[in-house]
């Protein structure tokens, strides 16, 4: 590194003055390899790798025992696309991962101007919000099964002295409330994370832009809609993407919680997908669902960067 | 500069698929050993189970010089999905612990039972759990544990409420139901949540003449009679008798609830006593009945067998190994050991005296003669019971009997 | 309402409000692990009763040795630790190269780099989890931590080269080509200039990683067998089994499977908002 001259090229970027040899243009067309190829390799043998598989398992009939009995075409889709179940448990998937990545984002951006505000006892409540991060979210999803439990839970022990309800509810036996109560734990799993992300964002936030403000004689809301939210736009941008794929892709919190039930009627498609697999004992048709399920990611992820023209973030 | 990028995920890819393919060979050739270790996986049925096993291989390698055993504990929530990577992968155990074997012996997985274990245990198991552990006339799984179901109920609470006898008909399940509600408890507790609906609804369906199939076999989940059967939960349930929403509870909130002297009735087990009455320390004060029929007929019971199935591998290699080992759990002793401190039934006619000893257990053994067992020996059952696991409940709550009973029959249909 | 800095009044109302919310949050994030104690420190018999207390009849902190004795805990939270950490490791040693590489230079492939990177971010391990299993079983690395290591590498590492590419773009160029004119050379500049700055963004993918590994249950419950190569979160939920509920001990080992996660949280915490003051990018 130390024989390059300084001031000979632009850091990084080719020289397209100078003329390389030979030794040397092969060093520099391999320098992508050096740097990315650990990222490369490990993206392609442990990710991509299990996606042929499952691919290449949807196409395939398998026995309820687990054989695998040849190749059977889009069988597999056909009876997916057959299942009763399937449009509900899309919608509904639909609506839990819009309605708990909207209002994580909304809680977030309060909670991240308020962990950054001053006041006494800022830093241990900086930490509690730390907790759910640490506590694993299968953790948290069961102690909040604990606490709606119909008989011996806290909810209803509160409630029921507070005089809210007369009898205790079983929570999470009716779908919507069940529905409802998962959002819930799923925001309050992802706060964490998120208002983080957004506290880091505003931490980034230079003084003197508000300072600016101030002089301008900026409101409070003004200063907040016209500087803060707009410079916030990449932490943003960031915490929902990843919301959007984490909360799609939750299993624990529906699993421990109601497991898709009753019927089908707390499913999203990673329960669903799970029960064709090992309840309906199709594991080929769970694959299909598999497959169905990231193109409908996909589709979630590509529509919303493009809505929020992501290449003039990557820049 | 792309080409190169392209070159190198085309590389890594050929390196992950060649890995793979290596990979492959080598793990196969590498678990066939010498034939004298075999991997067993078992269920755990409670905190007991794992030291048993611990116990007895630790016995049985001090006996068999050179013969190991490797144990792999499996909870039950998670068996379902443990077994199905293990063949799939082809990562079979030589032994198994499970609830069913017949899609196993379709297609060519497990021995016949009469490959692994000797003679003389063959024809010690009790004919009733034979004819269950078998698949197109041949024996290939080997009974493990048996369980039977009869109506529990609180002597206490039907005092209370004026009740003198334990109901026989299901008109008197439904006024005595209603004479606990009436002094302030739960008539009857109903799990038709996913953990074991199949079974409380077979309970109620096989005292109605009700059936999974018809008298040649084919499947007829949704006959009248099942309807009917379904209808009078429903009813149940809709008059306030039951627990609140029998759709999503399951069998260990209600005996819990049960053991705390909340709930006049329900369905369990022989391990229903000491699993959960007596860990609560209520000493509640109550009996042990046939269960109810629809018109005071024969009862019959819910019989339970679980099994142990021998995969083959390698060619038969791990046959004597997996012999020696059945052979020796088999023994009078070591069954009857696992079955007390399990609380579960005996399969075999050498370990049925010994339990008949215990007044509680005796009940239990007493009633299997009468039992009727789910279809397992059709390889379609666990997608049927996966289905039946999933939507029966709703049935009985928004749902309606028979369009739930029919979807169920479109699905045991689909799957053979 | 305009107001020269120096003219300003302490502002008492607001930060009564701030405090009183603040604490308020605070107490909502703490409230299901609290009752988690409290459920830890009940009988077996009293979490039975309906309705449920508040607070345990009499308190049992036997529970808490019990768990030790009966489970391999010990073993199941240094299983969880060396996973999380050895993982986060090796993504920060492929990231943070990648995500260099792509922020500072423009070369063919770079969009379809990055692009791979997004669409591998989508794939999370619980729809793959039978096309990782048979991976593991090629490759010969079922029930080893091995297997769960290279699993929560790989897909917790598009989120690190994500997020270290945008902390190193916002970088300018300039900070560290003086540096370089300085004669530190170009990894002397990347050590000594860049990473302090990104040093947020670091702290960010390492704490993403860890708490993902630690969090992670799907892989790990197909891909383990041995219950001493079990980490915590497949552990635990085996004390309610069909037969038996054992709130009080399975929330006695979430316990003590948290409480050192939230401290080790507690330092990077620290770190993290003094890397972010330091790293005052303007």
């Amino acid at each position: 590194m130390h024989d390059v001259k300084p001031g000979v090229r632009d850091l990084g970027a080719p020289a397209p003055r100078s003329r390389p040899s030979a030794a040397r243009r092969a060093g520099r067309a391999l320098a992508p390899l050096l740097w990315l190829g650990p990222a490369l390799v490990l993206i392609a043998v442990v990710v991509l790798w299990p996606v042929v598989e499952m691919v290449r398992t949807s196409l395939l009939k398998i026995s309820s025992s687990g054989v695998t009995l040849g190749s059977t075409g889009s069988r597999n889709y056909l009876d997916l696309f057959d299942e009763t179940d399937l449009i509900p448990v899309v919608l509904r998937t639909l609506l839990w991962v819009a309605g708990v990545v909207a209002i994580t984002m909304v809680l977030s951006l309060a909670l991240g101007q308020l962990l950054n505000a001053r006041f006494p006892g800022r830093r241990l409540v900086r930490w509690t919000v730390i907790v759910p991060w640490a506590a694993s979210v299968l953790m948290t999803a069961l102690v909040w099964k604990w606490m709606l439990d119909n008989y011996s839970g806290l909810v209803n022990r509160l409630l029921l002295d507070l005089h809210v309800i007369d009898h205790p509810v079983n929570w999470l036996a009716h779908p919507d409330q069940a529905m409802l109560w998962m959002m819930w734990v799923a925001v309050f799993v992802s706060l964490p994370f998120t208002s983080f992300v957004i506290l880091a964002g505003l931490q980034t936030i230079p003084g003197e832009v508000y300072e600016a403000a101030r002089v301008d004689g900026a409101g409070t809301l003004r200063t907040y809609f016209g500087i803060t939210l707009p410079l916030l736009r990449p932490s943003v941008l960031i915490a929902s993407i990843v919301n959007v794929i984490n909360v799609f892709n939750s299993f624990p919190i529906i699993w421990t919680m109601t497991q898709g039930g009753p019927g089908h009627a707390t499913d999203t498609t990673t329960t669903f997908m799970y029960k064709i697999a090992f309840f309906d004992q199709n594991v080929g048709e769970s694959a299909a669902m598999a497959v169905v399920n990231f193109v409908l990611i996909l589709v979630m992820v590509l529509l919303y960067l493009r809505a929020s023209r992501w290449r003039e973030e990557i820049r | 500069m792309k080409r190169h990028l392209m070159g190198a995920i085309a590389a890594g890819l050929t390196v992950a698929l060649s890995v793979s393919g290596c990979g492959k060979g080598s793990s196969s050739k590498g678990d066939g050993s010498d034939g004298k270790t075999i991997k067993f996986v078992a269920a755990i049925y409670s905190d007991n189970t794992e030291p048993y096993w611990q116990a007895l291989i630790k016995d049985f390698e001090a006996k068999n010089a050179g013969y190991k055993v490797q144990l792999e504990m499996v909870d039950w929530a998670q068996m379902d999905a443990k077994v199905k990577t293990y063949v799939q992968t082809k990562q079979v155990p030589d032994l198994l612990n499970y609830n069913a074997f017949s899609d196993f012996a379709r297609d060519g997985l497990i021995y016949k039972a009469s490959e692994v274990v000797s003679p003389q245990v063959l024809s010690d198991f009790s004919p009733t759990f034979v004819d269950q552990a078998k698949y197109s006339g041949e024996q290939y799984a080997l009974p493990f544990i048996s369980s039977a179901r009869l109506l529990f109920y609180n002597k206490a609470l039907f005092k209370k409420a004026g009740i003198a006898d334990p109901p026989k008909t299901w008109a008197d399940v439904k006024t005595d139901a209603e004479k606990v509600k009436k002094s302030g408890q739960i008539g009857y507790g109903l799990p038709l949540g996913p953990e074991e609906a199949q079974a409380e609804f077979y309970s109620w369906a096989m005292n109605n003449g009700g059936d999974w199939v018809d008298g040649s076999g084919k499947w007829a989940i949704n006959q009248p009679a099942n309807i009917e059967t379904l209808a009078f939960l429903k009813d149940l349930n809709k008059s306030g008798l039951t627990q609140p929403n029998p759709e999503t509870t399951d069998r260990k909130t209600v005996f819990n609830q049960f053991a705390q002297g909340k709930i006049g009735m329900s369905i369990g087990g022989p391990f229903t006593k000491a699993s959960f009455i007596d860990p609560a320390k209520k000493n509640i004060d109550f009996g042990v009945a046939p269960l109810p029929t629809k018109a005071g007929g024969d009862p019959s019971t819910l019989g339970v067998m679980d099994v142990l199935a021998s995969f083959k591998k390698d060619g038969g290699k791990n046959k004597e190994a997996v012999t020696k080992f059945l052979d020796f759990f088999y023994q009078k002793d070591n069954t009857a050991k696992f079955l007390t401190k399990e609380g579960f039934l005996p399969v075999t006619k050498s370990a049925n005296d010994l339990l008949s000893a215990d007044p509680y257990m005796k009940q239990f053994v007493d009633a299997l003669p009468t039992s009727k067992f789910a279809p397992t020996g059709n390889p379609a059952w666990t997608a049927v019971a996966g289905a039946v696991k999933q939507s029966l409940g709703t049935s009985v709550a928004d749902g309606d009997p028979k369009k739930v009973l029919d979807e169920i029959q479109k699905t045991a249909e689909k799957s053979g | 309402m305009t107001r020269t800095p120096a003219g300003r009044r302490p502002p008492r109302l607001r930060t009564v409000l701030l405090t009183g919310a603040g604490w308020l949050v605070g107490l909502v994030f703490l409230l299901p692990y609290l009752q988690m104690g409290l459920t830890a420190l009940k009988s077996g018999d009293e979490l039975n009763e309906s309705p449920g207390s508040y607070l345990p009849h009499s308190w049992q902190w036997s529970n808490f040795v019990d768990v030790w004795s009966d489970a391999p805990i010990w073993k199941n939270i240094q299983v969880s630790l060396l996973v999380a950490a050895v993982a986060t490791l090796v993504t920060l040693l492929c990231a943070l190269p990648a995500a260099y590489y792509t922020a500072r230079n423009r070369f063919r492939g770079r969009n379809a780099f990055l692009l791979l990177v997004l669409v591998t971010q989508m794939f999370a391990p619980t729809a793959l989890v039978i096309g990782i299993y048979r991976e593991m079983v090629a490759l010969n690395l079922t029930d080893t931590l091995m297997a769960l290591i290279l699993v929560n590498a790989a897909f917790n590492l598009p989120f690190c080269v994500w997020i270290l590419h945008g902390y190193f773009s916002s970088i300018p160029k300039e900070l560290e080509e003086a540096a370089f004119l300085d004669g530190a050379g170009r990894i002397g500049a990347l050590t000594r200039v860049t990473l302090p700055i990104s040093m947020p963004g670091v702290v960010t993918a390492v704490v993403y990683t860890f708490i993902s590994a630690w969090n992670e249950y799907i892989v790990a419950l197909t891909v383990t067998a041995s219950p001493d190569r079990r980490p915590l979160t497949v552990a635990i939920p085996s004390f309610v089994t069909q037969y038996q509920e054992h709130w009080q001990y399975l929330f006695a080992t979430s316990l003590i499977g948290i409480v050192p996660v939230v401290i080790l949280f507690i330092f990077i915490e620290r770190f993290l908002i003094g890397g972010l003051t330091a790293g005052s990018i303007k």
